[in-house]
């Protein structure tokens, strides 16, 4: 997989330990990686540096996965967020109507299932972000701006998309 | 003469009140050993020494022994501890008004009976102690309620404990994990090593990675037995599930040469209730099955899966045909950690886990087994 050589993870976790294997396992495989050990840290960081997956854990001290996960998608919007439960949490997660992580997965988690949700969830962001990215560019188009205009404005938005 | 006719007036009239007076007391004491006859506790008289001179019909029933058999004798030897009765009879007498309390008796056929007795003491005009009479009604089985409860709320307690130990210990499990697979890539790269070392430390790290999945294992399956939530329902067809909780267990019936008999009843059976919790049971018991068929080796291993529709309830029996479980285990096959699978095979949830998952949806697990012929585990669940 040539491609995760473009994927920006963020890992987010208390357990300081675990981040460390992790990233380097992760590292190697050729995921740009940054760790990050509380909720607080992982948003700061997401307010200079932008990402494509993040994998948080669900029970930290501080904020906790699921607030972690909310801010982020704040920050960036086509962040996909993967949250790493104890048993049990995944249904009282779900239920109590916080859907929006791309994932729940459950602790301790299978190397290779991460592995393939990272890049799952990856793919779901970069179809999110070009479809957002195409209905903009049509905006544009149907706002009867001059060729010039209409120039400037896409370089403007893929920009924003992230796109080359 | 006047004054003998009036004192002979005066005589009719206390023959009269006499006579009506003896009316009432047949009266009374009719009432009286109606009570005692008919009453379901168990009420007795004694007289000032404590020796039992009345016991009624009930008290036979609570307490085994017939009125011939008990009268005369003291009321303490009934009592599970005699000595700790006599202060009770004391405090009665001090006490002046009725003492409520429970005293535990003892059955004639041993067994303890839990009496709520309400005792007054007997005393005649002159205030003289003449005995004591006491009402006592059988507890035992609210008691025994109460016991179970007490238990139950302990097991909870262990549950909560056992759930928060678990959450604890897969947080250091999730590290050696990750570290061993690091160190697997290190190996993996590292230069220099001899062909066997490698093979070693290979084997070494993937000795690691089974037993951290053997931990995530048992501690996963503790937490599903603890979780308490009250499970979400849906409406699904369970012969899907069933094809496809077949389909899950693919793996393991590779090989094994195990003929899988499907027996559904007519066209879709349709309930509402969890399908993930359903389909956890049906691959327990569909695991078991295969195990045990496995264990019994030969090669005409059969699981048959037949469902029964019974408009308020469904049925579903998996019927093996393996080694089947003796007798004297039958009694602790729902028991936590019962297992005999080899380490690392099993960890003794299975069941409990199923057991508890039903009682939760509504429906019950049951089985039959016999040695050498083959277990049929029937799972019921009502349709709603
Ligand atoms: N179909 C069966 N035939 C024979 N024995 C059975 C069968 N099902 C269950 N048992 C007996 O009951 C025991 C307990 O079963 P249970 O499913 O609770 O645990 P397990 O299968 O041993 O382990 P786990 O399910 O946790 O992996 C088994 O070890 C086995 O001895
Ligand atoms: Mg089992």
């Amino acid at each position: 997989m040539s491609d995760q050589q473009h994927i920006r993870v963020l890992l987010v976790d208390d357990e300081e330990n675990l981040l460390e294997y992790l990233s380097k396992r992760l590292l190697k495989k050729g995921f740009a990686v940054k760790a990050t050990f509380s909720g607080e840290q992982a948003v700061e960081v997401a307010q200079h540096e932008p990402y494509d997956v993040a994998v948080v854990d669900l029970k930290m001290p501080g904020i906790d996965g699921v607030e972690t996960q909310k801010r982020l998608r704040q920050i960036q919007p086509f962040l996909q967020c993967i949250v790493l439960t104890g048993h049990g949490s995944v249904e009282s997660a779900l239920e109590s109507g916080q859907q929006e992580a791309f994932e729940y997965l459950l602790k301790p988690v299978d190397y290779d299932k991460l592995l393939v949700a990272i890049s799952e969830a990856y793919k779901r962001k970069v179809d999110l972000q070009t479809a957002k990215f195409r209905e903009e560019v049509e905006k544009v188009q149907m706002a009867g701006m001059g060729p010039r205009g209409i120039r400037k404005a896409i370089r403007e938005l893929e920009k924003i998309y992230g796109i080359e | 003469m006047v004054s003998n006719s009036s004192s002979e007036a005066e005589l009719k009239k206390v023959t009269w009140e006499l006579a009506s007076y003896k009316i009432e007391l047949h009266k009374t004491t009719g009432f009286l050993q109606c009570i005692l006859q008919n009453a379901t506790d168990l009420i007795f008289a004694t007289d000032a020494e404590g020796l039992l001179i009345s016991f009624s019909k009930g008290g036979e029933k609570v307490l085994g022994y017939s009125w011939e058999e008990v009268v005369g004798r003291p009321i303490k030897a009934l009592a599970k501890d005699p000595e700790s009765f006599e202060p009770v009879m004391v405090s009665c007498q001090e006490e002046g008004c009725a003492l409520v309390l429970d005293v535990p008796f003892q059955h004639k056929d041993g067994k303890t009976v839990y009496c709520n007795a309400s005792l007054m003491d007997l005393t005649n005009r002159e205030g003289q102690r003449i005995g004591t009479v006491a009402i006592c009604q059988d507890i035992t089985r609210w008691k025994r309620l109460q016991e179970d409860l007490i238990q139950v709320d302990r097991l909870a307690e262990i549950g909560r404990i056992a759930a928060g130990v678990a959450h604890e210990i897969n947080n250091p499990v999730a590290v050696i994990r990750e570290a061993s697979g690091w160190a697997a890539e290190v190996i993996g790269d590292a230069e220099g090593l001899s062909p066997d070392d490698r093979q070693e430390l290979e084997n070494v790290i993937k000795q690691i990675k089974a037993q951290t999945g053997r931990c995530r294992d048992i501690t996963h399956k503790l937490l599903t037995f603890v979780r308490g939530s009250v499970p979400t329902k849906s409406e699904f067809d369970v012969h899907e599930l069933l094809e496809e909780t077949i389909g899950l267990l693919k793996p393991e019936l590779k090989h094994s040469g195990i003929e899988i008999d499907l027996n559904f009843a007519e066209g879709p059976l349709s309930v509402n209730s969890n399908p993930k919790l359903l389909e956890q049971v049906f691959v327990n018991c569909l695991a078991n099955a295969i195990h045990a068929v496995i264990e019994k080796g030969g090669d005409n291993g059969r699981i048959e899966i037949r469902t029964v529709n019974n408009n308020s309830e469904v049925e579903i029996s998996v019927a093996d045909n393996g080694v089947g479980i003796p007798k004297e285990d039958q009694g602790k096959i729902f028991d936590l950690f019962y297992t005999t699978k080899p380490p690392g095979k099993g960890t003794g949830l299975g069941l409990p886990i199923c057991q508890n998952i039903l009682r939760q949806l509504g429906g019950d697990i049951y089985f039959e087994s016999e040695v050498g012929v083959g277990t049929t585990f029937t799972v019921r669940i009502s349709v709603s």
